[in-house]
């Protein structure tokens, strides 16, 4: 086993390697290379798959009790300052790995149908091949200063593949947006980090850990400091893990491609967050203060995010909030202290929304036959409807994930959201209502979205709607046209616009489409099975460093799970049953219900006001200090160094009538000055 | 006596430059392969020299060489190399010799340009190796009129205004650099311009802050520090590509290394007094530098206000009083060098297309420019301290050796680290808004209606790749270069440390401590001893 343990640095340098080489060769050879497409594909697939077939042996090996593994060399060193780099191989980590490769395999080989007309279909692999590799680099790291690197480079990708069609100005904003909140993020992150070190003198979890309560205990450092480093290393998770406040990058992030959104912005990188939460428990768990600020953050995240979801008209920006609600649930199980949930729960939802993501995708590709390659009409769930009719696979696999995160059994997120539940029930019932209720809400949601979907007619040969759509969308944006370049390939306008979306009907994706979608259903349902509470493998697993598992000895209660689960299970059937009345049978007229609320609506639909307020109060706040800066840098900073200049020269001027030359004259300065010096000094010294 | 390695560097450019006017030209073509092979050899001359006489261990000068030059001034001719300079004398070769192939294109008047690049080559080594005071003084200055000659020949339309202003700022400055070193030569009983000799004189407390403040005002003006910086963006504004990158790459570390080298090598008990000053001016650049960047509207401008705030780090790592700090300064100065060189050669490669700075008049020119939008990319990203790429590992490095420095109180550290950290928030914000107005979006139909936008040809990607080599390898394994220098800045670092009366006297109180403690071990034992 140990040659396994030795090598496993190959696991994020195997993407590495493939992206730097198809990378390269784009750059020397951009048309050869951009000519054999697939088998780019290929090559960057087989390098992730091998990490994969690496990341499932890592992970057999520690179920078989195979102890934690740590290798480091020294990376920076100044004085007796040393800072070491390497890779741990334990149980979370073993468990991220594989998340992490399992999704990206499948995520690539999806793209491969999703991404098939775009000519940047080789520069789109690198990408994601790149992205994996950040990212197995960060779940591998064994310290914070390694986590915050790798924590900015999936950053970047992120940035990179948001702005992947980067003539689409949408897009453009939107990855500008995303890297700049998650740099609000890391500020607090790297300030955290900086704090702790100066404290504890260790980037080292569990080192930093224990330091910090001793240091807290015996009084040398009060409770509200380490309390203020430890919010300011969860300002990284806010950003990173879209929590409120600093969730405004999270939807807008889904303009790039499906595929990443799936990856991405969904099951992955996201998810950052949650796992760093997790790795800097030793110093979260000790201080109460922050530990309830994690735990709040969460709830509202989850709470605010479902409630926007539920007015979203676009099927990705849903998608999107709920990933947001979602990661609320993971944050605020964590703040309860329910490690082991809250990361059972990112593993859940990393399947089950990647292939909601990617059924999500192939939807849009669907109706891109039909509507033309115009996100504004092919992502709104308005014009589709009826799907299920044409896209068979899709619309089960949609379903199932539908299922899984509303939470019914036996599908993999009932298990975890029940889990989080109850834990949070113990820790605090307010937090546990607000669970509750959220999980009513996505009940509704996801079924609004199903059943605009896939069932009812097909609408989107409706030439009224779109063309509100589109008056709709040109509205904000003044000087783009709607019809800018599609999501699929955004040159193919530019030659024959129109000629072939005249299908009347969407058509079901190709295999390696679906594939990913069938695939990713097998864990979207069983998945939950390893973590149920009278057998919970999972958390014998993955459980906080230091705690004792518990669980196993102190029996399972049914009466309890019955309660706390048939309560869920009891408000999603609430939220299902209203989500067939209103958008299945349309007993209901959703619309009415509108008028009677229509404040509420509102508020929802424009995202609790967060981007306007963020606008007004930063971005056009910061222009304005900016362009102040400027001018008093132009007129009075240069002016007054240019007029001492002036006025120096014109007293030189008027000085040298009295001299014979000017170089005397400096000479003579200079003498005087040194005499004066020499004389003061003599004085002084 | 060992082969004078450094002076042949010094003066095989400026040798080789004086025979440019005999080479029989015709269209600028043999000048240039005749320059680049130069500049190729001096470097690897350098390489060379360090490899084979270098030792990393060694605190102190090595590769000395000295000569009586004018005995009744004891003035001499005599350069070393400590980890100090070395870095940045590879960089100067480094640069220059890239600088000389981004100069391919240049057309007016190829003679003189190379003669002038040639000669800043040997002119900027010299800066960084001279061990003599007037020498010292001598080649700084000499350094200027190259400068000004390829700013205002080859510069843009407002070439003379900037390059007035930038011979006047840094000419004033040098004056005081005049007057602080006759000074120190001429004080106590011996006159001598030797520096390590100066070092060594014991200067009175007021004299000391005096001359600080003179050296300080002259390296002010070029690193360069608020508010004396007025003059870069002028300059820059104005220049072509190599001199951008000689400017950026290479001058702006000149008045950095300066300032370690004289005001904290030096004159430390003021350093100790002024420590405060040069971390609350770096914080100012940072941040006053990064919103007047945003601001801009002309590209030049812009990447010259972010090598402003970016120059703001090497303050704070300066007077840090720690290791870490100093190492990071140095790191950041040897960063910025590659970063801020491959940045501005990249504005130059995309103004010779766009033919206009204003970034108004861009927009979606990524489509025909796919190579140098990615160039851009990733140097921009290496810019604002991506991991992975040096300019990480240098500010990581200044914002650790600060905030873990015990020279300040700590409620100064926490005010330094915030509003240094706000500069991390800030830098993305202007450099991404900079990519995404030049090449983001849908294309500018009024550009790409009256200019060609090609890609970038293999010369330009060569240069790119050639600068990134570096910075991708200091940024993957930092110990590569701080390896070089490490034992130079710690004996810097101890010396500074020394002068620091508070440090002085926490030593004291940790060594009695230690002391009590050593006691207290033994008391115990004492018993069982006579039991």
């Amino acid at each position: 086993m140990e040659p396994l343990y030795e090598y496993a640095w190959l696991i994020p340098v195997f993407p590495l390697l493939g992206a730097t080489l198809v990378g390269l060769g784009l750059i020397a050879f951009n048309q050869q290379v951009n000519r054999l497409r697939q088998l780019n594909a290929v090559f960057i697939l087989s390098t992730i798959g091998g990490s994969l077939v690496m990341a499932i042996a890592l992970l057999w090996s520690q179920l078989q009790g195979h102890e934690a593994f740590l290798r480091s060399i020294e990376w920076a060193s100044a004085g007796d300052f040393h800072l070491s780099m390497g890779y741990t191989i334990d149980h979370l980590s073993a468990l991220m790995m594989v998340i992490v490769t399992t999704v990206a395999f499948l995520v690539m080989i999806y793209t491969d149908g999703y991404m098939s007309h775009d000519e940047s279909y080789v520069r789109f692999y690198t990408y994601l091949s790149l992205f994996s590799s950040s990212m197995l680099g960060l779940v591998v790291s064994p310290n914070l200063v390694q986590i915050y690197i790798f924590w900015e480079l999936v950053g970047m990708c992120s940035y990179l593949l948001i702005g992947f069609w980067y003539d689409r100005r949408p897009a453009a904003d939107a990855c500008q947006k995303a890297f700049v909140t998650n740099r609000v993020g890391d500020f607090g992150l790297l300030l955290g980090m900086l704090a702790l070190y100066w404290c504890t003198g260790s980037f080292e979890f569990d080192i930093m850990g224990s330091r910090l309560t001793d240091l807290v205990e015996s009084g040398a450092l009060s409770a509200g400091f380490a309390t203020l480093f430890a919010v300011l290393v969860f300002l990284g998770p806010v950003a990173k893990s879209a929590q409120f406040p600093l969730h405004v990058w999270l939807p807008d992030a889904m303009e790039g491609p499906t595929p990443i959104s799936a990856l991405i912005h969904a099951a992955t990188m996201v998810a950052a967050g949650v796992f760093l939460i997790a790795r800097m428990f030793p110093v979260f768990e000790d201080l109460p203060g922050v530990m309830n600020i994690i735990a709040w953050t969460g709830a509202l995240t989850a709470f605010m995010g479902a409630t926007i979801a539920i007015t979203q008209n676009d099927i990705k920006k849903g998608l999107a909030y709920s990933t947001i609600s979602q990661l609320g649930y993971m944050v605020m199980a964590m703040g309860v202290g329910a490690y082991g949930a809250g990361l059972f729960h990112l593993m859940t939802h990393a399947y089950f929304k990647a292939m909601l993501f990617l059924g999500s995708g192939s939807v849009i590709h669907g109706m891109e036959e039909v509507v033309g390659h115009t996100p504004v009409l092919a992502q709104d769930m308005r014009l589709m409807g009826g799907l299920r009719k044409y896209m068979p696979i899709t619309s089960t696999t949609f379903l199932i994930g539908t299922l899984a995160i509303c939470g019914i059994p036996p599908f993999a997120g009932f298990w975890s959201k029940d889990e989080i539940l109850a834990q949070s029930f113990e820790a605090n019932p307010a937090l546990w209502f607000v669970g509750w209720l959220t999980a009513g809400i996505t009940a509704f949601y996801m079924f609004r979205m199903y059943f605009s979907t896939f069932e009812g007619e097909f609408r989107g040969t409706d030439a009224t709607i779109r063309e509100q759509l589109l008056a709709a969308a040109e509205v904000p944006t003044t000087e783009v046209p709607a019809f800018g370049p599609g999501a699929m390939d955004p040159h193919e306008l530019e030659h024959g616009h129109g000629d072939h979306h005249h299908s009347s009907e969407p058509h079901e994706s190709p295999l390696t489409m679906t594939f990913p979608l069938m695939a990713l259903a097998v864990p979207s349902v069983l998945i939950g099975l390893v973590g149920t509470p009278f057998n919970n493998i999972f958390e014998e697993f993955v459980h906080a460093p230091g705690e004792v598992v518990e669980a196993a000895e102190h029996g399972f209660d049914w009466a309890e799970f019955l309660i706390m689960g048939g309560s869920s299970v009891g408000i999603g059937l609430i939220g299902i049953s209203l989500a067939i009345l209103m958008y299945l049978q349309r007993k209901i007229d959703p619309g009415m219900i509108v008028e009677k609320i229509k404040t509420l609506y509102n508020f929802s639909l424009n995202k609790w006001y967060f981007d306007d307020l963020y606008d007004t109060a930063f971005v056009q706040g910061s222009r304005r200090l900016a362009r102040q800066v400027m001018e008093v840098d132009f007129r009075i900073v240069d002016g007054a160094v240019n007029f001492t200049g002036f006025a120096t020269l014109l007293s030189g001027e008027s000085l040298k009538y009295f001299e014979n030359g000017r170089a005397q004259f400096y000479a003579l300065i200079v003498f005087g000055a040194v005499l004066g010096f020499v004389v003061v000094s003599g004085l002084t010294g | 006596m060992a082969f004078p390695w450094l002076t042949t560097t010094i003066l095989l450019p400026v040798a080789a430059a004086l025979l440019l006017p005999i080479i029989p030209d015709k269209g600028g073509k043999t000048v240039r392969w005749y320059s680049l092979t130069v500049g190729l050899v001096n470097f690897a001359i350098l390489i060379y020299a360090f490899y084979t006489q270098y030792d990393f261990s060694q605190p102190g000068l090595q590769l000395v060489e000295s000569y009586t030059w004018i005995d009744q001034l004891d003035l001499k001719w005599s350069v070393g190399v400590d980890g100090l300079s070395m870095p940045l004398v590879l960089l100067t070769g480094f640069i220059t010799t890239l600088a000389t192939l981004a100069a391919w294109p240049v057309t007016l008047k190829p003679k003189l340009f190379y003669f002038l690049l040639l000669c800043m080559y040997g002119g900027q080594i010299a800066v960084f190796a001279v061990q003599d005071m007037l020498l010292f003084f001598l080649v700084w200055e000499l350094e200027l009129i190259p400068v000004y000659l390829l700013l205002s020949i080859w510069g843009g339309k407002r070439r003379l205004y900037a390059a007035t202003k930038f011979i006047l700022y840094t000419a004033g400055g040098s004056l005081f650099i005049l007057l602080a070193s006759l000074t120190m030569a001429f004080y106590g009983d011996t006159v001598t311009f030797d520096m390590a000799a100066l070092a060594a004189k014991p200067y009175g407390q007021t004299l000391q802050l005096f001359l600080y403040a003179g050296f300080f005002i002259a390296y002010a003006v070029k690193l360069p520090i608020f508010p004396l910086h007025t003059w870069l963006p002028d300059a820059h504004g104005e220049a072509t590509a190599p001199v951008h990158m000689l400017l950026a790459g290479i001058l702006l570390k000149m008045g950095g290394y300066a300032l370690i080298r004289m005001n904290a090598g030096m004159l430390p008990d003021a350093h100790a007094v002024f420590a405060p000053v040069l971390v609350i001016l770096g914080i100012v650049n940072i941040v006053y530098a990064a919103l007047t960047s945003f601001a801009q509207r002309n590209l030049k401008r812009k990447i010259a206000y972010s090598s402003i705030s970016h120059m703001g780090f090497v303050l704070i790592g300066i007077a840090s009083f720690t290791d870490l700090g100093m190492s990071g300064a140095v790191l950041q100065m040897v960063s910025h060098g590659l970063i801020g060189a491959s940045l501005f050669f990249l504005v130059g490669a995309t103004y010779d297309r766009t033919h206009t700075l204003m970034l108004d008049e861009m927009g979606g020119v990524g489509q025909r420019m796919p190579r140098i939008f990615s160039m851009f990319t990733v140097c921009s990203l290496a810019s604002l301290a991506l991991p992975g790429m040096s300019g990480f590992v240098a500010e990581l490095t200044i914002f650790l050796g600060f905030s873990t420095s015990d020279a300040y109180s700590l409620d100064f550290k926490v005010f330094v680290v915030i509003l240094a950290a706000v500069g991390v928030i800030l830098t993305p914000i202007y450099l991404l808004s900079m990519l995404r107005e030049i090449f983001y979006g849908p294309e500018n139909q009024e550009l790409t209606s009256h200019e060609k936008l090609v890609d970038a040809e293999p010369r330009e990607v060569f240069i790119i790749a050639c600068l990134m080599l570096p910075i991708l390898g200091i940024g993957l394994y930092p110990k590569s270069l701080t390896e070089i220098y490490d034992a130079t800045t710690h004996s810097l670092t101890s010396r500074l440390r020394a002068s620091v009366p508070t440090l002085v006297a926490q030593k004291e109180q940790s060594k009695s401590d230690a002391l009590t403690a050593a006691t207290a071990a033994i008391a115990p034992k004492l018993p069982t001893l006579t039991r």
